[in-house]
């Protein structure tokens, strides 16, 4: 017994009992951009949400005696075609463009994560099968599907939602159908297999908590990616109706009256969404190094 | 003729390395490591020094700062002169002219090491043309020599292929080739054979025995292999915690170290016992098999493994049957490929067997109902090799511990389940405080155990371990092998045991089936097989074991080399 | 394997792909309200007019037998009859459909050709000012809304200096278009934009991932200078799974030729699917989705085999 309390000692310590989680916060602090991009979420949080409550506005009605204004002392950002304050239609707009994005990047995770797992788990002829329907929901691309989409029907906002997840959860899919072939033939599981662990056990306990990061980045990303293409949404005809609006709606009614000169029309909107789609896409990058998992570049 | 071909070095005199006061600092995210402190040491020409420890101890960090190929993160101190110039901050264009021709390097693993998309002659080329001005085509032509000197059968072929398309043992020539390439004054080998076969590994260390022979190269062997010290060695450096505790000719310090560290890392290491040199010598008698009157906790009946179908079939398994009897422990050997993991996984009930049955604690799995089967599962116990895979690392140690409870004894309460995990810490002689950590705080050695308290939790009837110990230093092996010997006296489980490394299956297993090419090519007691086998493929696979006595292994070495001599003289007969 | 039978094995596979996609689309177009008939006769026309034109155009039969009907006339290149243009939808198609691939491959080539050198350059100074700007860039580019970026663009490039029209070339063929490169600049620059920031990230990440690679370190230590490992290992490693992505980027491509054409009335597939959703010219939509998912399962395709024709791997079918 002695020999082996004293050969314990020669070997080589482990790392300092850093947490896995601490760790990754300190390395997502060290990314420059991905703070910035995480102060630009949250300040236009606020912007929209809160925003709203100390720059009143009138969004309802519209004020013919002030249209087309350029930015002042009264209206900041000026006034649009049928006389809303642009300030407060930014804040108002966001908060539709924010929610949407969010809920169904949200959503298009949680169908691909599902999705993913099933058949990176259940593999063989069932994988095959799941995945051909993965590459073929590809094959088409987003904006074709929203336009045919356009030419049937004008949804509300819940199934603005529900069809924006429905056409990008492929991407997250493929990610954690790839995470969850790996992890189902790491050691661990393995492990609990052999001595007789059950399915649900190995998909509840081990595989899932694992994923966790990977599905983070990829929902992170995702939001990014559906901020933008709820902007594609009225650009395309499916937009919320007026006086309801989002950022991308204003940007494409904005749009005839640039060529008038009406910058203010079409630069803020603009800028809103460049930069929100920007900040989230920053946090992802920074939140893929701190895990140190793989997603897309 | 290298020896003549260089000018005397007028700093370092013979030595053709010069390591003075090194040391080497990697900046981290948890802070500064200081790997390397202090390290004086040299080579001269056409003599080789081993560099030994176990891992962490900076062995290769000592090497890749002589090459000057430290990582960004970092800084060395002191001076590392090759060849008259001081390594440490010399700059790239500087390095870049002597690496290659007066310096070059053979490192781990065959498998990266190498350019995935350019053909090997290619690469070899390259290297010449670094240093050298000579045409693409004569550059090529010498790269097929480089490769008929390192043993690479048709090298006209060879030369077009892709890295893939070779063996590990060939690329491993390949990048050998590379380095010798411009008949360099010093080569640094850092564990050259570890991601190799033994049988492999006794061919490339006498490719670089006479590689170095020829032109009088000085070698620096960076290497945690005794065996391969003793076989290969003029003089020894050992290393421990960055820093050089001892330093001496390779039978003073295999044969009679001076420093406690030294003594202590050569008592860890398993040694193969030779029979007597002269002679096949007798068989002892089969001693009474107690154990195997007794019903066999697992038994594989002529089992064969086929993945895949058709053209691209592989056949992993050929009709293998073994049994492993209740107390006793059966070692499964075999190089790589040759299906002694898949055995294990078939014992296991991870793969189903193409054909063939698998009998656990007396129930045929084919035959029994899913129930039944997750009933006899909670006999089994499994360690696999990965230290860090075999933990999910976002579990405690508790829960890991627990998990087999939880699938097996639901009915438990947390208090009672705490208990158990508490006991069983223990008897793998770990503090009962560690179920609360991580498994990234642990060491290898301690997540091993951990693996074994959760194998050993529900006292199951059988162990399989597959490599436990492989990933392990010898120190840390010698006790976590220990552990298992202990608990297997105190349970009286059976234990399949699954290692490359003859030694350890020699000291460990009572019974022993030899695995070649998913086929049992031999089995029986240990004491009998792994001394007088009975194939040729044993004994080559015995023959090619270096063992870590320099006097020893030299014979052994004469004798495989006769023996290889005459095949080869029996074969052109 | 053999190339024939990797060649066979991914035709099939394309065909199952394009065969789903037009179950996809087949179940779209017919989840619709009303029907295709109540978006074609307007909502004053009388349930009569409706049930006529729905059996004249095969709609009253139930909906498998519509699918046959319509896969078979796939078969035969018949795509049916556009609603409103009275043209056969095959014949719209193949005039429009060069066009298209003219502007997507344009925009793809000279994507490439920034995206690659920026994506190494950026690796080689990584964590440097220069990698920083350049990502910012990137990302900025990746988040701009095509239509928001064409917009600017004609603004500053056509509106503000008079450098490049506003408007696309018109014409009916390829050669028409290319008569007038000036007019296809900007189109180009819009479509290239996003493959730029996509393909630039890729390409650093690639290129600093294959440097830590232990081949580097071997032909560091024969000798090789830095830069020469650069050209001839570590761009050609990190090249192969960028084309692998490229590949999956089609549909993006194709996507944003549809916002391209329309904002700048280039008359090619996006715009007839653009003009087709807003008049719901139903047999155009299914005809455009179609080609368009085959162009896209043929540009996987081809991504394939370009990889097994740059990776030796690849093609003995291990990777």
């Amino acid at each position: 017994m002695s020999s082996l309390a004293s050969l314990d000692g020669l070997e080589s310590k482990p790392a300092p009992a850093v947490s896995g989680t601490r760790l990754a916060v300190r390395r997502f602090l060290r990314n420059r951009l991905a703070v910035v991009g995480l102060g630009v979420v949250v300040f236009f949080v606020l912007f929209c949400f809160v925003g709203p409550l100390v720059y009143e506005t009138d969004q309802t009605h519209t004020l013919l005696q002030q249209v087309n204004q350029s930015p002042s002392g009264a209206h900041w950002l000026g006034t649009d075609a049928v006389g809303h304050d642009e300030l407060g239609r930014l804040m108002y707009g966001g908060k539709v463009s924010l929610i949407v994005g969010l809920s169904a990047g949200v959503l298009a995770t949680v169908i691909g994560t599902l999705w993913g797992a099933a058949a990176g788990y259940a593999g063989g002829w069932i994988d095959a099968v799941m995945m051909r329907v993965v590459d073929a929901g590809i094959a088409i691309p987003a904006l074709f599907i929203l336009l045919v989409v356009s030419a049937i029907t004008t949804p509300d906002l819940t199934g603005l939602v529900l069809i924006l997840g429905l056409i990008s959860w492929l991407v997250p899919s493929r990610l954690v159908r790839a995470e969850t072939l790996t992890l189902k033939n790491r050691d661990f599981v393995l492990t609990l297999r052999a001595i007789g662990g059950g399915h649900g056990r190995a998909i509840v306990r081990h595989i899932l908590p694992n994923s966790v990061s990977t599905v983070i980045v990829a929902a992170t990303f995702q939001i990014a990616d559906a901020i933008l293409l709820v902007a594609y949404v009225s650009y395309l005809g499916l937009g919320v109706q007026p006086p309801s609006t989002d950022w991308g709606g204003m940007l494409s009614t904005g749009m005839t009256a640039a060529y008038s000169g009406y910058w203010w029309l079409i630069v803020p909107p603009g800028l809103a969404i460049i930069l929100v789609v920007w900040a989230f896409n920053a946090i992802g990058d920074g939140l893929r190094d701190a895990f140190d998992v793989r997603g897309r570049a | 003729m290298s020896a003549v071909r260089r000018p005397a070095a007028p700093v370092a005199g013979e030595h053709i390395l010069d390591l003075d006061d090194l040391g080497v600092e990697f900046t981290t995210e948890t802070g500064t490591v200081r790997a390397v402190r202090g390290v004086s040491l040299h080579v001269a020409p056409g003599e080789t020094l081993a560099l030994v420890g176990e891992s962490g101890s900076g062995k290769s960090t000592v090497a890749l700062a002589a090459m000057g190929l430290l990582s960004g993160n970092a800084r060395a101190t002191g001076r590392a002169v090759v060849d008259g110039t001081d390594i440490v901050g010399a700059d790239e264009e500087r390095l870049s002219g002597l690496r290659g021709s007066t310096v070059s390097m053979v490192f781990q693993e065959p498998a990266t090491a190498l350019d995935p998309l350019s053909r090997v002659g290619k690469q070899i080329a390259e290297v010449i043309r670094n240093h050298r001005r000579i045409s693409a085509a004569d550059a090529a032509e010498r790269a097929v020599e480089l490769l008929r000197r390192v043993g690479i059968p048709e090298p006209e072929q060879r030369a077009r292929s892709y890295p893939f398309q070779l063996s590990g043992g060939q690329r491993q020539r390949v990048v050998i080739a590379m380095a010798i390439a411009n008949e360099p004054a010093l080569l640094i080998a850092d564990e050259p054979t570890t991601a190799l076969d033994v049988t492999v590994q006794a061919e490339i260390l006498d490719l670089l025995r006479r590689l170095a022979a020829e032109t009088g190269t000085g070698v620096l062997l960076v290497t945690h292999n005794m065996g391969v010290v003793a076989d290969f060695a003029d003089r020894v450096a050992v290393m421990y915690q960055g820093a050089l505790v001892e330093t001496g000719s390779v039978e003073d310090v295999l044969l009679r170290p001076s420093h406690d560290y030294t003594k202590r890392l050569l008592s860890a290491v398993p040694r193969l016992s030779v029979a007597e040199a002269d002679g096949p010598g007798e068989r002892p008698a089969p001693e009474p098999d107690a154990a195997a009157a007794g019903e066999p906790a697992v038994e594989l009946k002529d089992v064969s493994v086929v993945f895949g179908r058709g053209k691209h079939a592989v056949h992993a398994l050929k009709g293998v049957s073994f049994a492993v009897h209740p107390g006793e422990t059966l070692g499964l050997v075999g190089e790589s490929g040759s299906g002694k993991s898949t055995a294990s996984r078939v014992a296991l009930g991870l793969i189903g067997p193409t054909a063939g049955s698998v009998t656990l604690f007396g129930a045929d799995l084919a035959a029994t109902r899913a129930r039944a089967r997750r009933a006899l599962r909670a006999g089994i116990g499994v360690v696999l090799q990965d230290p860090v895979a075999s933990l999910d690392p976002r579990m405690t140690v508790g829960e890991c511990v627990a998990e087999p409870l939880r699938v097996h004894r639901r009915r438990l309460s947390r208090r009672e389940r705490e208990a158990l995990v508490a006991d069983v810490l223990d008897r793998v002689r770990l503090p009962r405080e560690m179920a609360r950590r991580a498994p990234r705080e642990l060491s290898g050695g301690q997540r091993q155990r951990v693996s074994l308290a959760r194998a050993l939790v529900l006292e199951p009837r059988l162990l399989v371990a597959d490599e436990p110990t492989s990933a392990l230093d010898v120190s840390v092996q010698e006790a976590v092998l220990e552990v298992i010997r202990e608990l297997q006296e105190e349970l009286g489980f059976a234990c399949l045991f699954v290692s490359h490394d003859l030694a350890v299956v020699q000291q460990f297993a009572r019974r022993v089936v030899v695995m070649r090419a998913g086929r049992a090519e031999e089995q029986g007691l240990t004491s009998a097989t792994l001394l007088h086998p009975e194939t040729d493929y044993t004994r080559r696979l015995l023959a090619a074991v270096p063992v870590p006595d320099p006097v020893v292994q030299r014979g052994r070495r004469a004798e495989r080399l006769a023996t290889l001599a005459a095949g080869r003289t029996e074969e052109q007969g | 394997m053999s190339t024939y039978s990797f060649l066979i094995r991914r035709v099939l596979q394309a065909l199952a792909v394009v065969l789903l996609v037009t179950v996809v689309v087949f179940c779209l177009l017919h989840a619709l309200p009303g029907g295709p008939a109540r978006g074609i006769l307007g909502p004053q026309a009388t349930a009569s007019q409706i049930a006529a034109f729905n059996h004249e155009q095969g709609l009253d039969k139930p909906l498998p037998v519509q699918y046959l009907y319509f896969l078979n006339q796939l078969v035969h290149g018949d795509l049916g009859m556009s609603y409103t243009l009275n043209e056969p939808v095959s014949q719209l198609i193949t005039e429009r459909l060069p066009k298209t691939l003219l502007l997507t491959v344009l925009s793809a080539v000279i994507g490439l050709l920034f995206a690659v050198p920026l994506g190494v350059w950026q690796a080689v100074r990584r964590n440097k000012p220069a990698d920083y700007v350049i990502t910012t860039l990137s990302f900025i580019a990746y988040s701009t809304p095509v239509y928001f970026l064409g917009l600017i663009l004609v603004l500053v490039f056509s509106q503000v200096l008079p450098w490049f029209p506003a408007q696309a070339p018109q014409g009916n063929s390829v050669a028409d278009i290319l008569a007038q490169p000036q007019g296809l600049v900007l189109p180009v620059v819009a479509g290239a934009a996003t493959m730029v920031a996509v393909f630039s990230r890729y390409m650093r990440s690639a290129t600093l991932e294959n440097l830590t690679e232990d081949y580097v370190r071997t032909a560091r230590a024969g000798g090789t200078r830095p830069r020469a490992i650069l050209t001839r290992h570590v761009f050609r490693n990190s090249l192969t799974p960028v084309v692998a992505m490229l590949g999956y980027y089609v549909p993006v491509l194709f996507g944003g030729a549809l916002v391209v054409e329309q904002l700048f009335n280039y008359p090619g597939m996006g715009l007839l699917f653009w003009t087709a959703a807003q008049s719901s010219d139903y047999p155009v939509l299914l005809g455009c989705v179609l080609v368009i998912s085959i162009a896209t399962v043929t540009g996987t395709l081809l991504a394939d085999i370009l990889q097994r024709v740059i990776d030796p791997r690849v093609k003995a079918g291990r990777s």
